[in-house]
């Protein structure tokens, strides 16, 4: 990965892969998340996506993506730690396979650049007709989190645990500070979006350093130097055990979402022991959960650890039967204990150490992997690569991972309760 | 003797060695210098594949809803008690399976190790151990399954599709069975089942990664036991070109109602001809519904349709239909929309340059499923077991004509074939 500072505020990072059909490129405004933020950011997306100046429609701007061999574009929020990126991305084929002289990363940065500079405004702000249409449509998507039950219960429980942390923003936004907002609200954010952040620029693809910063300078110079610090992430290292949270719901399975703050983050020089000790726990098929808790105990069908590195905090989810809540909660608990106790074998650490190795070296085979990847590290002050990371883990020792899993706490314990027997799930 | 063949698309610029292996085992291989190699090995056998017998069988057998895909969970078991998983891991492979209405598959992908890992895959795919304490074992793990299942929405308006779909065709049964179904399995039907349809000459290997055939070759003669060819004796199906029931509907926990149209087709034959009419069908869909289509853009500023409105085509051994749908606040209106668009369509048809263009975004679309081996491995499968060749199908998407896609529209695309399942949210 090859860094280039465009002008204050503003970089690129480029990965540099002949592999793949198709280029990658991501501009990305580096927002903190803020309560009074979140929501303007998250329907910004939505609205500059409606239409810019050469494409005022949705329709416009999707007949030119079809014309440009299918090329796509996303505009869209993400939240990593207590950071928000509000992000334009186009995904591309390479210029190897058309058939014509269209240059597609040319096309592509010009409809990026109108997007993000040039969106379509009526009486000088945005279009009433689009803030509204896409206020309807993003409450609508909020409202619908509660169709996805695993990723619910895990959110809920991250949520109630963060309660008085910024982390329990909600990415998308929330219903009543989403219903407030006016194209004339919205456009004075926008402006403020786009001047003040800091600008993460990301490509992976076929084309040297230079070249994609000489694309950038042409077709995308809109943005103005800026004197912008990455925001920071609050950690709290140490578990205060919180109630537990029961939720009732008229569904048929059980979701145990058990919250944990890791006591490690990214930028933790001890990081690599934690992440062999997540693989070790609860981060693939020959883990501890997985072997226990559903190969021996048959309690679930997943039962697996998933950390936020940024923030610290990490769930175990589980979809089981309501009655063995207790039991699934016990057998969970004790895997850690497991650990904390250096009670694994040799076999399972070695297991442990091969599988998240693969996992890291498999990352520079997808372009979504290694944007990700890059972009993560960066927001941390890192430029690691994966195979730095593989490495790293070679020389992590058991008594690190022990060491490490006695830092995890068990902060609290969040189940959606099913009250549905499934005779009740009737059709009508 | 082992027959070697090579093929080569320079338009795409991909090619592949084909084996057909003295065992009897057809074997692919797909060079790609990526660091990730992934093989998957599929068998011609679903949860579609109820009733059947072989030459060596006196009676046909019907088994107990759910057990291809029992069977896959099963087969990780091994006579030492070691799980398979283990197995893999201990090379760095990372596993997996699945199992469809049409066929059951076991995959890995790794970036070292290959040939260790691949011969964990051929070993236990030879090597069934059913008893009856781990079938009982398994009854847990699948009956969790089954309930993550019966809570997803999204899951469940697609199955009520099905059951308004089709009268006879057995891709109506949910693929993992239901909780009484899959309590009738024995170690007994689980052996008839792997002998009738785990035979190599019903399976096949697909490799692609930095992988030479040889290496392959070399793998396979020493693990490969010879296969006797049997001759499947499936019962035929004889399933009417007309619809099931007109509507379905369900309530469930969700925020808004989902509503997905189907439109059926007559049972396809395995063959080119079947993926032309495919690959028309999705060139008809991304004309009709697709996000530059003049429907998506009334639906959406009407709000009866969603970001998360989509349309697609599926074809597979017996059944080939198109679903179009997603969330919707007016599920009724959003079906006389699309009835009303189609009946539009029928008189007017398509213009010619929405066809091409629509034409283009399916053939590039197409290119970039190349850009990772799993992608590659899994779409060649795919193709191979419906009859034909995913080297091949860019050509199909160019042979299909603007007549032929009108044609396919005009004959399939009829109120008679269609239907629908809609998911209401629970009364409060």
């Amino acid at each position: 990965m090859k860094r280039i500072n465009i002008y204050g505020g503003v970089n690129l990072s480029v990965i540099s892969t002949d592999k793949f059909k198709t280029n990658f490129i991501s501009v990305n405004i580096i927002s903190p998340l803020l309560k009074e933020t979140a929501s303007k950011n998250s329907l910004l997306t939505d609205v500059l996506k409606r239409g810019c100046k050469s494409y005022p429609t949705l329709r416009d701007i999707n007949i030119k993506l079809d014309e440009l061999y299918a090329s796509s574009i996303s505009v869209y929020v993400k939240k990593k730690g207590e950071v928000q990126t509000i992000s334009f991305a186009a995904s591309m084929l390479d210029n190897l396979y058309t058939i014509d002289n269209t240059d597609l990363m040319a096309e592509n940065l010009k409809i990026l650049s109108e997007l993000i500079f040039e969106p379509y405004l009526e009486n000088g702000v945005f279009s009433t007709t689009y803030v509204e249409s896409e206020k309807k449509q993003l409450i609508d998507r909020i409202n619908e989190q509660i169709n996805n039950k695993s990723t619910y219960a895990m959110n809920r429980c991250l949520e109630i645990m963060c309660n008085d942390e910024t982390y329990s923003v909600k990415n998308s936004g929330n219903i009543a500070d989403v219903e407030v907002i006016t194209p004339e609200i919205l456009f004075d954010h926008y402006k403020k979006v786009i001047s003040d952040y800091a600008v993460e620029i990301s490509f992976v693809g076929n084309m040297q350093p230079e070249e994609v910063a000489g694309y950038i300078n042409k077709y995308l110079s809109g943005f103005k130097p800026r004197m912008s610090a990455m925001p920071l992430t609050d950690v709290i290292r140490k578990a205060t055990p919180k109630p537990e949270f029961v939720e009732p719901m008229p569904v048929v399975q059980g979701k145990l979402s058990l919250g944990f703050r890791m006591g490690t983050v990214l930028t933790d020089k001890e990081y690599p022991a934690f992440a062999l000790l997540n693989e070790l726990f609860g981060g693939s098929p020959s883990s501890l959960l997985f072997t226990n808790v559903r190969e021996k105990l048959s309690l679930c069908y997943y039962c697996s650890s998933i950390p936020e590195a940024h923030k610290g905090v990490m769930i175990v989810a589980s979809g089981i039967e309501n009655e063995n809540k207790e039991q699934a909660e016990k057998a969970i608990l004790e895997q850690l204990e497991t650990v904390r106790n250096n009670k694994f074998t040799d076999e399972e650490f070695e297991l442990a150490k091969k599988s998240i190795i693969n996992a890291y070296k498999e990352i520079p085979d997808s372009t979504a992997g290694m944007y990700n990847w890059y972009l993560s590290r960066i927001l941390a002050g890192l430029s690691s690569s994966p195979l730095d990371a593989a490495e790293a883990i070679t020389k992590v020792t058991r008594e690190e991972v022990v060491a490490s899993a006695k830092k995890v706490g068990h902060e609290m314990t969040y189940f959606l309760k099913g009250t549905l027997k499934k005779e009740e799930q009737a059709d009508e | 003797m082992n027959n070697i063949t090579e093929k080569v698309n320079s338009t795409v610029n991909e090619r592949y060695f084909q084996i057909n292996h003295k065992s009897g085992l057809n074997i692919f291989v797909i060079p790609k210098k990526h660091s990730t190699a992934f093989a998957i090995i599929g068998t011609n056998y679903g949860s579609m594949d109820r009733t059947f017998k072989t030459d060596s069988d006196a009676d046909f057998i019907t088994v107990p809803d759910g057990i291809a895909h029992f069977l896959e969970h099963k087969l990780f078991e091994n006579e030492d008690g070691e799980d398979t998983f283990i197995r893999y891991a201990r090379y760095g492979g990372n596993a997996n399976a699945y199992t469809s209405f049409d066929k059951t598959a076991y995959l890995f992908s790794c970036t070292e190790n290959f040939n260790e890992n691949l011969k964990v895959l051929l070993d236990f795919v030879q090597a069934p151990y059913f008893t009856d304490a781990s079938v009982q074992k398994e009854i847990g793990i699948i009956g969790q399954e089954i309930r993550m299942y019966d809570d997803n929405p999204g899951w469940q308006v697609f199955f009520n599709l099905l059951k308004a779909l089709y009268i006879e065709n057995p891709i109506q049964i949910d693929i993992a069975g239901t909780v009484e179904s899959i309590a009738k399995i024995t170690p007994e039907i689980l052996y008839r089942c792997y002998n009738t349809f785990y035979n190599l000459n019903n399976m096949t290997l697909v490799v692609c990664g930095d992988v030479t055939s040889n290496q392959v070759l070399a793998v396979a003669d020493k693990v490969l036991k010879n296969s006797k060819d049997i001759n499947i004796e499936r019962v035929p199906l004889d399933e009417p070109r007309q619809i099931n029931e007109k509507h379905v509907t369900k309530n469930l926990e969700v925020a808004m109602p989902m509503i997905t149209v189907g439109i059926k087709d007559k049972t396809p034959s395995q063959d080119i001809e079947s993926l032309k009419r495919h690959a028309a069908n999705e060139i008809l869909l991304q004309m009709l519904f697709g996000n530059s289509s003049e429907f998506y853009t009334y639906a959406y500023n009407k709000r009866i349709i969603t970001q998360n409105f989509s349309a697609s085509a599926e074809l597979g051994r017996n059944f080939a239909f198109v679903e179009i749908g997603g969330s919707t606040p007016d599920p009724d209106m959003l079906y006389s929309e699309i009835v009303d668009e189609i009946n539009k369509k029928r008189i007017l048809l398509f213009d010619k340059i929405d066809f091409e263009r629509a034409k283009k975004v399916l053939y590039s679309s197409n290119l970039t499923s190349f850009d990772s081996t799993e992608d590659i491995a899994n779409g060649f499968l795919r193709l191979h077991l419906l009859g034909g060749d995913l080297l091949d199908y860019p050509e199909i998407i160019a042979s299909v004509s603007y007549e032929y896609a009108c044609e396919l529209f005009l004959d399939m695309y009829k109120e008679e074939y269609m239907a629908s399942s809609i998911v209401f949210p629970n009364k409060k």
